[in-house]
């Protein structure tokens, strides 16, 4: 591909988007550029971004996951309840995941064996993980958890680099080679542009729907004790509505929301456009509202720049043209 | 007997020369330092209150730094508070003055700020464990306020009825301070032992959560005489819900509310009194104890006594509410009534 042909690719396009804004906070900002902020810049979004990684394999298999935010807030207060009743924290941790386990597996049961909406089944158990949550912690705060535990939210592993980056590179790697270089990952692409074709292709759709929701329960699970680590303490509304914030990654990363489009390297691309941008507007000393606001519009482009026939421009096929 | 009253005398006496040795300071104005006020998020009058109260001691002071007023958005206070600490200590901020909306959640990214040598100062809202924080503004003894809020159900109640408080987030450190508080005071004296205090709800400070919540209250409770709501958002969401739903006659609303916001439903009844204490003074103070620290000319030490400028002189000490913490107490505050709200909502 030619290096005007790289640009005029969804990914391409996110690219030099992303070197912009780089460029324009390494300009504005002294401090942007420190290795301590590049780090807090992650750091201070990174059980999202896990999450997002997932999602992005969800919403190409043409389903979402509206559940991920209230689990992520179930783990973290079970963590907590665990271990204020006296489980010690490495076994809670272990039964944590479990629970991250039996609730994803409990949305695939509902979407591919009843064969019930997925936005359906995940907004119930959103509204369900989350109660449960609330019913654990019963409207207090839980700390005092132990400085190991912390110290992996809070400290670096490697340097000043924190477990949760390496978990965050490490899944990328994994889910990378998954989608984009295995038999699986052709199956995800084609049930999501086509659920009856992959079924008469032979493809047990069913059983593979199951296996991605579970994995976005238990990545999901990860995620919320990751945050209970990073914040050493746990209440009910931990994680509340960040499902908004990482649909809105993955949806800016070019994955199509009908299915049977997109890539992990948008989905990258777009998780640092929004971290980038976040965190040069807050060096700015930016208020929320209007950090807010500019997420919106960016996602807003991202949608209807296509619809606007700028393919000549910006190579991305329009989402009728799909087959 | 004659030398252990000699020995007494000369403790006294060393102890008044010590007192004298700190004796106040007075600080230093025109000293450069850029700081940051954070509320618990935006949009919110009190804290727009505290922030033109800051404004005026950091004019008063003639910084030539900067006093930025950022704050996270409603939904997301807990991890915006959290992002702006950070960022503040990569900014290298002088101080971040803080109405903690993240419980104790907040207290790895305010160490770490400290660890970068930015001070930070509570004020409104503490950080529960008190991990991460310099010293805490309280606007007023927060065991005070369990009193007059027993004394506000008391007179409304005639001393004997049914009491629901309606408070802001359930881990709001502030509010649980203040409500364990009264419940000690209801328990405490006999004088309260008709009030009967049924439920504690939570409509996290937002408008018509509290609206909904209050509602609730009534239908769940038949005999409720008044609704007590520690919260300037959740007293005037309840006045407006028990006004709308034309039951004011039977339920009264008291609680921690601002007069500009709650002088109708004083006027028509709804709300006969409540109580509260002037957020620009807090954001003020806290802006002195903040340049104070920041410039190096406190050091936040346990008996330090400075003068606020117009307010006069404060002493840090340790917060009774919160052992190990230090706190520096504004108080006293105002109850109003039919009487003098009007005046105060100017």
């Amino acid at each position: 591909m030619s290096w005007l042909g790289a640009i005029r690719s969804w990914e391409g396009f996110l690219f030099a988007t992303l070197i912009a804004i780089f460029a324009v906070n390494a300009t504005l900002s002294p401090q942007f550029l420190t290795l301590s902020n590049q780090i807090n810049l992650f750091q201070l979004s990174i059980e999202k971004i896990i999450v997002a990684l997932i999602m992005t394999l969800i919403i190409i298999n043409a389903e979402i996951d509206l559940s991920v935010g209230s689990m992520m807030g179930l783990a973290a207060c079970a963590f907590g309840f665990l271990f204020a009743v006296g489980v010690p924290a490495g076994l809670a941790c272990v039964i944590v995941l479990g629970i991250g386990v039996i609730g994803g597996a409990l949305n695939g049961y509902f979407i591919a064996y009843v064969g019930l909406p997925s936005l359906v089944v995940t907004l119930a158990t959103l509204i369900g993980f989350r109660g449960m949550a609330r019913v654990l912690v019963e409207d207090r705060g839980i700390t005092g958890f132990p400085d190991w535990f912390d110290a992996l939210g809070q400290e670096g592993l490697i340097g000043d680099i924190p477990l949760a980056l390496f978990i965050f590179a490490a899944l990328f790697v994994i889910l990378y080679i998954v989608l984009q270089k295995s038999g699986f990952g052709r199956k995800t692409y084609l049930i999501g542009n086509n659920r009856e074709v992959a079924a008469y292709a032979g493809i047990d759709t069913a059983r593979h729907k199951l296996i991605l929701f579970t994995a976005s329960g238990a990545i999901s699970a990860l995620a919320g004790l990751l945050f209970a680590a990073r914040v050493g303490a746990v209440r009910g509304d931990v994680a509340n509505g960040f499902e908004l914030d990482i649909i809105t990654m993955v949806l800016l990363g070019g994955v199509s929301i009908f299915g049977g489009r997109g890539t992990l390297v948008g989905t990258l691309l777009a998780v640092l456009i929004v971290l980038n941008l976040r965190n040069g507007m807050a060096l700015m000393n930016i208020t929320g509202h209007i950090q807010t606001g500019v997420i919106g519009l960016l996602l807003i482009a991202s949608v209807i720049g296509p619809r606007l026939n700028l393919s000549g421009l910006l190579g991305r096929p329009r989402p009728e043209a799909r087959p | 007997m004659t030398s252990r009253k000699t020995l007494g005398l000369t403790a006294a006496f060393m102890m008044g020369g010590a007192s004298i040795a700190s004796a106040q300071t007075t600080l230093e104005a025109g000293q450069e330092v850029d700081m940051v006020l954070l509320p618990k998020f935006l949009g919110i009058l009190v804290f727009d209150q505290a922030n033109e109260g800051a404004q005026e001691a950091h004019a008063e002071l003639g910084n030539p730094g900067e006093l930025l007023f950022v704050g996270p958005t409603p939904e997301n206070s807990v991890a915006g508070q959290i992002e702006i600490m950070t960022t503040s200590a990569t900014q290298g901020q002088g101080a971040v003055m803080l109405s903690n909306n993240a419980g104790d959640q907040i207290a790895p990214a305010a160490m770490a700020a400290q660890e970068a040598g930015t001070r930070v100062v509570t004020w409104d809202s503490p950080i529960p464990g008190g991990e991460g924080e310099d010293v805490f503004v309280a606007q007023v003894d927060f065991g005070s306020i369990g009193v007059v809020m027993a004394d506000m159900a008391h007179s409304i109640l005639g001393g004997e009825g049914q009491m629901a408080v309606l408070s802001a987030t359930p881990d709001a450190a502030n509010q649980n301070a203040w409500i364990a508080s009264m419940q000690e005071a209801l328990e405490g004296d006999a004088k309260y032992a008709g009030i009967e205090l049924v439920d504690i709800v939570y409509g996290d400070d937002q408008a018509e959560v509290s609206y909904n919540r209050a509602l609730s209250l009534v239908d769940q409770y038949p005999d409720l005489g008044v609704i007590m709501s520690p919260t300037t958002v959740g007293i005037q969401a309840a006045s407006k819900a028990m006004q709308d739903e034309g039951l004011c006659d039977q339920i009264k609303v008291s609680g921690l509310g601002l007069p500009s916001e709650m002088v109708s439903y004083t006027m028509n009844g709804c709300a006969p009194e409540f109580a509260l204490w002037d957020f620009r003074d807090l954001g003020y103070l806290t802006y002195y104890t903040a340049y104070g620290m920041a410039t190096g000319q406190l050091t936040g030490e346990l008996g330090e006594s400075f003068t606020a400028g117009r307010m006069g002189d404060y002493t840090i000490e340790e917060d009774p509410g919160r052992p190990g913490s230090k706190r520096i107490l504004m108080g006293p505050f105002t109850v109003y009534t039919a009487e003098n709200v009007e005046a105060a909502a100017q």
